[in-house]
């Protein structure tokens, strides 16, 4: 990186630090410290979401996703606007009317403690993982360009937004997503402006589309149909993103305290509504056009020439092997193939413009980088036994691109953006970790009668002690492939069961807390072993999470109904 | 809860607001379908 490029990142992040404490004055109670006094209005509710939602994973892995997969990772999102409407007509107007801090108060009221408190331990223990990871992802950056060291730089990362999540609590985090949105906004737009003013001249943006698509990457729609029928352990297809995707955001924006929290800061429920609808009307298209700027680097690099790996300081460490010798040949064979590569990229190019497009030239050219994707295959393996570490370069693709490529100034402005994607949604994680913990955990078996203040200064540990465990977790985060998934992965693994305890207390009015509790023990442990030992989409664990503790606790309590009327 | 604190804004009811939403799914999936053919 350059002076300027510093210079840029460094004010940048210093504007965001100096805003958050700005904004930080909030009454000190836990009203003022986790729901802003409820006083949002529903664009701030949306920027919030958004924010929270869209952390650096989203931004590093989304383009390398459609790089390496094609666009049908979009299909992912497809859930999230139904889960948005059932969730304003069936949760949002209950969490408002009860006046909760955390959605896991419902639970009691409705159940018992001992529910509300298993589904806020599920909640703690899986966003406080999830958060670790995402603290990884942007360091991972910064230790591969700069070569620092990952653990530091973790400390680095986590340490600089703690400053104002722990001062200025739900207020300081939503006028900070507001104005990092802003800023992650111009970013990304400017690099899609420069993936194509970079492409060769002649060649514009539809050319750049017609040569993605026909070699596989704009493949936005997929059924998930082989020729032996339906795929299951197909990841991302319109099927698994419709019904898998929309227990996945039911699950995550209605009962996960992180999203519940930003919209329960708003002044009323129609605030809360007007937010949530919204990002469900641009939630969609936002993701398809970050992954299409990923679809749009791969045929810059069809003519330019690519990394064979694009985790170089990996390639660094194989170079210093007594392996240096396969990867000097691997990279010259890789070299030629790219030579091959951009002279039948450019003559596809030219014959499509002619209307002549044959369809021999581009067989040839799915075919090189059929080759080219063996090599890399082959790498990875190389890179495995002999240098070890993350073998998968999924994360990197889209920085190195704006690394190499994008001119001074603009380098900095990018390597903001995946900061602030970053803080805005540790900061909401941050803040939501506390609030579960002071609300759901301190207030009901550690002191139960703290005064105002002491909650206000209690969930500024909490804030404090989470972000260093978040920060700790990080420190493990390594070899998990690409983020996006693993953090998604993650989630499934859990929302499934809390969304099937929050649908047994929406729509099964009759069930008892003693059998949702059952029940949920029971289908958490069958789904962490479906997913040890099946392999299954990820996406459908939250339908049979959720299904499976709706289906368990009806027949638990019909059974104890049953034996009720047969003692009598 | 009031009914003013539920109102929804522009619409008559919110059952337009979710309808909407719905149809911008459904028109995004169309368009989506479109570009893939299309592309490939």
């Amino acid at each position: 990186m350059s002076f300027i490029d510093w210079i840029v990142l460094a004010v940048t992040l210093l504007i965001i630090i100096g805003y958050g404490l700005y904004k930080s004055r909030t009454t000190k109670n836990l009203d003022g410290y986790f729901l802003s006094n409820r006083s949002m209005p529903w664009y701030l509710i949306l920027l919030s979401i958004m924010g929270t939602q869209a952390s650096a994973i989203t931004f590093l892995s989304a383009p390398g996703q459609a790089y390496t997969d094609g666009m049908r990772f979009v299909q992912y999102y497809f859930g999230l606007p139904l889960a948005m409407v059932v969730l304003c007509i069936t949760f949002v107007p209950v969490f408002h009317r009860l006046k909760i801090y955390t959605a896991y108060e419902y639970l009691e009221e409705r159940f018992d403690l001992k529910t509300r408190t298993l589904t806020s331990f599920l909640f703690l223990l899986q966003r406080g993982l999830s958060t670790g990871i995402s603290i990884y992802a942007p360091s991972i950056i910064l230790s591969s360009l700069l070569g620092w060291n990952i653990y530091w730089t973790n400390i680095f990362m986590g340490g600089l937004l703690i400053i104002y999540t722990v001062t200025g609590g739900a207020k300081a985090v939503a006028y900070t997503q507001q104005l990092q949105l802003i800023i992650i906004f111009a970013g990304m737009f400017l690099a899609a402006y420069m993936v194509v003013h970079l492409l060769p001249e002649g060649v514009g943006f539809i050319d750049a589309l017609k040569v993605s698509g026909k070699l596989g990457k704009l493949n936005v729609i997929t059924t998930g149909n082989t020729e032996k029928g339906f795929n299951w352990s197909d990841r991302y297809n319109i099927w698994s993103g419709l019904i898998g995707g929309f227990f996945l955001a039911l699950s995550y924006f209605g009962t996960d305290q992180s999203q519940v929290g930003r919209y329960l800061t708003a002044k009323n429920v129609s605030e809360s509504k007007t937010g949530l609808l919204m990002n469900g009307i641009v939630k969609v298209p936002m993701q398809f056009l970050i992954l299409l700027i990923g679809a749009l680097i791969f045929t810059f690099y069809q003519f330019n020439q690519a990394p064979i790996f694009f985790n170089q300081a990996q390639v660094n460490k194989l170079a210093a092997s007594p392996k240096k010798d396969t990867l000097r040949f691997m990279e010259q064979q890789y070299n030629l193939l790219s030579a091959k590569k951009k002279e039948l990229s450019a003559t596809f190019v030219q014959e499509e413009k002619h209307g002549s497009a044959s369809a021999a030239t581009i067989n040839e050219l799915r075919n090189v980088n059929a080759e080219s994707e063996k090599i890399r295959t082959g790498l990875k393996d190389v890179l495995k036994k002999e240098v070890g570490g993350d073998t998968s370069d999924t994360n990197y693709i889209f920085i190195r691109f704006v690394v190499d490529y994008l001119p001074k100034g603009l380098v900095g402005l990018l390597i903001a953006v995946i900061f602030l994607a970053s803080w805005g949604s540790i900061a909401a994680a941050l803040n939501s970790l506390a609030s579960s913990t002071v609300v759901d955990i301190h207030k009901k078996f550690i002191n139960t009668s703290c005064t105002e203040f002491m909650d206000y200064s209690i969930s500024r540990y909490y804030s404090l002690g989470w972000g260093i465990f978040c920060i700790v977790i990080a420190q493990f985060a390594n070899n998990m492939g690409s983020l996006i998934e693993a953090v998604n992965v993650l989630g499934s693994l859990f929302y499934g069961v809390i969304l099937g305890i929050f649908l047994v207390a929406f729509y099964c009015k009759s069930v008892k807390g003693n059998a949702v509790f059952a029940s949920a023990l029971i289908v958490e442990l069958a789904i962490i072993l479906l997913f040890w030992k099946c392999n299954i989409g990820f996406l459908w664990l939250n339908l049979i999470g959720a299904l499976g503790v709706v289906v368990i606790a009806l027949i638990i309590h019909a059974t104890f109904n049953l034996l009720k009327l047969s003692k009598q | 809860m009031n009914n003013q604190e539920d109102k929804a804004p522009l619409f008559r009811s919110w059952r337009t607001w979710y309808t909407l939403v719905v149809a911008i799914l459904v028109l995004l999936i169309v368009l989506f379908q479109l570009f893939t053919k299309y592309f490939s």
